[in-house]
């Protein structure tokens, strides 16, 4: 009878939803082994071995179109495999319900939309409702205040999320995801509508909730940013896995430089060492606008 | 934008709710109290309270004044808030599956269908189930029609909401020439029987509708009231709401079911009757906001209380004469949805 | 979105039929002959229906059975409400004598006698129960051709008894038609005796119909909109027509009820005289609008002017004034014969 119900359960929803397991750091959250995507007739990943681990920031980087959003897609489980598996603690997507799916992993797509003029609190109190009928949801408020404080949106509390800036507007969202508490949290390129300062306090937010226990994938198109604060970082090209490891272990310039098709030099910072990623530029050697003297 | 603290946004739900239904109470005292039978208010009162057992204030004291609360006016008045609340309802949760503000019960194919089907009754002059054979004709080919909409719009076991609102407007486009072609094939009493149903009336109203549609309208409510918090996330889009746990398709189908109820039990008695479904939900989010908690229960409510005062507003507005309804929705409804359009626009650089 | 395709389409197809239609043939009667008989407007004496007298008392209770098969007992004749869509019934009521104990009329119902009374049919044909209500009759009489059924069911739950009579309407129902009321009011007798009086009128009109049976068309017309529509089989202007002697163009096409009339079709059915109602020609602007229409001017009824229109009470009802009304329609239209 349980078996039943446990296969029924991801149909009907029957049943309590069961909630994630806390697990030591560094417990394998997301297992993603040869993977193969194909969309439109086209392979867009082909043979991806990934793993996901609980306190970890895990920075997902290459070139444009190599296939990070749609990895980070299939990991989420929005787009089907065509080969290869993907297990979500411990099992395959069919074993959970949407539910017990929205407990384990929280996604910030690239763009932030929404239809009605809802604030900016009940947008991020949208993310505690996987947790509705759940003993976890007394702590809902403070939850959910504290997310909008961690992305310097709790200003904004009762504004309409559609008067926002973009830039705002991606904060919501992302305060919104973090309200989830998932296990694993997945962001698009959550930098790239955001000013320099929001870009850190961004992936500061990903490094705090590393450190509490969950795990963060993060698609990043700044490879400093990867090498500040990703634990780990997978260098995607072309839909393979070009390297993996640490962030030293894969920004190197040899190994940037092929992917990118670009010269580019790794440089640590001279004070804390950290990985300064600069493309070759050409050196202004001839001014652009002539001197008084040069155009007599 | 205003800056309004969030005791006070909170508080406005049930305030309006509140405010709605008295408001109710208020037109339907003034609905059922106004006739060519004069009944004061006040004997409006206490006909019920005395139906009810207690033998407290003045009985109607014209002829047949009873009668006429009974049988023709309370009925009325009732058939008119189910409707109502039935338009409103369903077009609060047309437009939250949709992600748009302009969706209504009618987009997805329900009224064209069924005022086919009353057309198909009227010109074949069915009497299976003598004067509800209309009706009947109409529910049916309602809930048909939507379903074909569904079935036509959906592609790799997913609906398009663009495909789907298209599909409706191509439905609805097809049915206006099927009814132009039924009124061309009817005999004259035929072509007005089906313009005067299309124009929509509640002059029909009796308590066997008030039976038949009250269940309707308590499932249908019931079960979106049921789904205000999946409604809500479906704001995020498909796959943000896919990933907070909402089954988006199943939810989907759901709502369609359940809209494709409200709207068909809707038109079955009274004919088409447009923009309430529209209207009432937009005024009720520019008030208390676009959460489905309060937005379902006050779009019925306000439904009710809009289809009831419409309703008197056409049998009053001209001496001995009745309006038919729906021409005074779309009449009011029109403009009002300009106002609307531009008031919103204009605000918050988004559909508020 | 579907009404305003609706109403484009019918826009579009009343468009094309006035611009399509407007070159055929010459304008008004250019024809030889019959110059000396033009139209004509057939007419009674005095709308009002001649009631019996002395005015019969109501013999109750009696009970009847209506034509829908129930069984009413009318207890109270003092306020009655005769209601249906020819005005027949409150014509038989005024003929028996019994006017001053109506309470309400239809639409239908014109003449003088009756005009102060209230309307119940708001909307032209529909019963409106509370205004019904509201002048609180002892007994309706209706038929089925008024409605809704919803309406009456209102008024029977609400105690009023209800009589229902035959709706047929042709010259051998009147009689039946007549006995049913005056049934059902308790005056019965009074009842033969109209029926008497009816049928001599009857008789003496058809006496005189000559030989030569005209072509009539009974035309409805409504406005300006270049819409008309021809009457055939039931609708009471072919058993009028035929009263007089005449042929019923529309029944002769094999049309059935109020059918839309297309240009050609009409002047193809050439038609010797047109019948139409007086507000009806008033509403296409008198002879001369009648004659601007598409295909009327084409027609031997058109060249000769030969129009013949009469008040809509008088024209299709079966009720006590038929035989008046078909004495005046062949008036009317033997008055030409001949002269075409």
């Amino acid at each position: 009878m349980s078996r039943i119900s446990r296969r029924l359960r991801p149909v009907f929803g029957w049943g309590r939803p069961r909630v994630p397991v806390p697990r030591p750091a560094g417990s394998v959250a997301i297992e993603v082994r040869d993977l193969r995507v194909e969309l439109g007739g086209r392979r867009v990943l082909d043979g991806i071995d990934l793993t996901v681990r609980t306190g970890e920031v895990h920075a997902l980087v290459g070139p444009n179109g190599a296939g990070k959003s749609t990895l980070l897609a299939a990991i989420c489980g929005d787009v089907p495999p065509s080969g290869g598996e993907i297990e979500l603690d411990g099992a395959p997507w069919s074993q959970w319900s949407s539910t017990e799916l929205a407990l384990r992993r929280s996604m910030l797509t690239q763009r932030a939309m929404i239809s009605f003029p809802f604030s900016v609190n009940e947008v991020a109190q949208m993310g505690r409702a996987p947790w509705s009928g759940l003993p976890e949801s007394a702590g809902d408020d403070e939850i959910v205040a504290d997310a909008l404080r961690r992305t310097d949106v709790a200003q904004f509390a009762e504004r309409p999320f559609t008067a926002l800036s973009g830039g705002e507007q991606a904060r919501v969202a992302l305060a919104r995801v973090l309200a989830q508490r998932a296990t694993v949290m997945l962001l698009d390129e959550p930098t790239a509508a955001l000013d320099l300062h929001h870009q850190e306090l961004v992936m500061q937010v990903a490094r705090e909730r590393a450190e509490a226990g969950d795990a963060v994938v993060v698609v990043l198109h700044d490879l400093a940013l990867a090498g500040a604060y990703a634990d780990t970082v997978t260098l995607i090209a072309k839909g393979r896995v070009r390297a993996a490891g640490t962030p030293d272990a894969v920004l190197t310039s040899d190994c940037l430089s092929e992917t990118y098709g670009h010269d580019i030099e790794v440089i640590a910072h001279p004070r804390n060492g950290l990985p300064l990623v600069v493309p070759h530029r050409p050196a202004r050697t001839t001014r652009l606008i002539p001197t008084p003297e040069e155009s007599r | 934008m205003t800056t309004v603290s969030g005791t006070v946004r909170s508080a406005r739900g049930p305030v309006l709710i509140a405010g709605l239904s008295v408001g109710l109470l208020a037109v339907v005292l003034v609905a059922a109290g106004t006739g060519q039978v004069q009944i004061s208010p006040a004997e409006v009162i206490g006909s019920v309270l005395h139906r009810l057992g207690l033998d407290v204030g003045p009985l109607p004291s014209v002829a047949h004044g009873e009668s006429a609360l009974w049988q023709v006016r309370f009925p009325r008045v009732v058939l008119a808030a189910i409707i109502g609340a039935a338009l409103g309802c369903a077009g609060a949760v047309m437009q939250g599956i949709f992600g748009n503000p302009l969706a209504e019960p009618g987009v997805i194919g329900v009224s064209a269908g069924a005022a086919v089907g009353a057309a198909l009754v009227i010109v074949t002059g069915l009497t299976a189930w003598g004067s509800w054979t209309v009706a009947a004709g109409a529910f049916v080919a309602g809930l048909i029609t939507t379903f074909a909409v569904y079935l036509i719009s959906r592609a790799n076991g997913r609906t398009e909401v663009v495909t789907l609102v298209l599909t409706g407007v191509g439905v609805n486009a097809i049915g206006g020439a099927l009814i132009g072609l039924l009124m061309f094939l009817a005999d004259d009493s035929g072509v007005s029987a089906i313009a005067f149903w299309n124009l929509g009336s509640l002059a029909q109203a009796n308590w066997t509708a008030v039976w038949i549609t009250l269940p309707c309208l308590a499932i249908g409510l019931t079960f979106a009231f049921a789904n205000s918090r999946k409604l809500d996330l479906l704001a995020l889009g498909e796959r943000s709401a896919q990933h907070l746990g909402v089954n988006v398709e199943k939810l989907r189908i759901q709502m369609i079911v359940m809209t494709a109820l409200l709207g068909a039990a809707a038109v079955a008695f009274t004919g088409i009757i447009s923009f309430v479904g529209l209207v009432v939900p937009h005024l009720i989010r520019m008030v208390a906001g676009p959460a489905h908690r309060v937005l379902l229960p006050a779009s019925a409510i306000g439904g009710a209380l809009l289809v009831i005062a419409a309703d008197l507003a056409a049998r009053t507005l001209v001496d001995y004469q009745e309006m038919p309804l729906g021409v005074l929705t779309a009449a009011v409804g029109g403009p009002a949805f300009f106002w609307l359009l531009r008031r919103t626009r204009t605000r918050a650089g988004g559909w508020g | 979105m579907k009404r305003l395709a609706l109403a484009a389409t019918a826009l579009l197809l009343v468009a094309g039929g006035v611009t399509g239609c407007t070159d055929l043939g010459p304008g008004p009667a250019s024809a030889s002959g019959g110059a000396s008989c033009g139209p004509v407007t057939a007419t009674v004496a005095s709308m009002d229906p001649e009631p019996l007298s002395p005015a019969p008392q109501p013999v109750l209770p009696v009970t009847v059975t209506g034509a829908d098969g129930a069984t009413v007992t009318v207890t109270d004749a003092s306020r009655i409400l005769p209601v249906n869509l020819y005005g027949s019934i409150a014509e038989i009521v005024f003929s028996l004598g019994l006017g001053d104990k109506v309470v309400g009329r239809d639409t239908a119902t014109t003449f003088a006698a009756a005009e102060h009374l209230p309307v119940v049919t708001p909307g032209s044909h529909d019963l409106s129960t509370e205004s019904v209500l509201a002048l609180n009759p002892s007994v309706i009489l209706a038929d089925a051709s008024i409605g809704p059924a919803e309406v009456l069911n209102q008024l029977r739950r609400s105690g009023i008894p209800v009589v229902m009579i035959d709706d047929e309407q042709t010259l051998d129902a009147v009689p039946v038609n007549i006995r049913a009321v005056a049934a059902a009011l308790g005056v019965a007798d009074a009842g033969e005796q109209l029926i008497a009086r009816v049928q001599s009128e009857i008789d003496a009109a058809g006496k005189d119909a000559p030989a030569d049976s005209p072509r009539i068309a009974f035309l409805y017309l409504r406005g300006t909109a270049g819409v008309y529509l021809i009457g055939g089989d039931g609708i009471g202007s072919d058993a009028m027509i035929e009263a007089i002697g005449g042929i019923d163009t529309g029944s002769e096409l094999g049309l059935d009820g109020f059918r839309p009339m297309t240009s050609e079709g009409l002047i193809t059915a050439a038609p010797d005289v047109l019948l139409v109602m007086t507000k009806g020609l008033e509403s296409v602007g008198g002879i001369d609008g009648l004659l601007k229409m598409p295909g009327v001017a084409q027609t031997p009824a058109g060249q000769n002017r030969r129009i013949v229109d009469m008040a809509d009470g008088l024209l299709l009802n079966f009720g006590t004034r038929t035989g008046k009304a078909v004495q005046a329609l062949a008036d009317a239209v033997h008055r030409c014969q001949g002269a075409a």
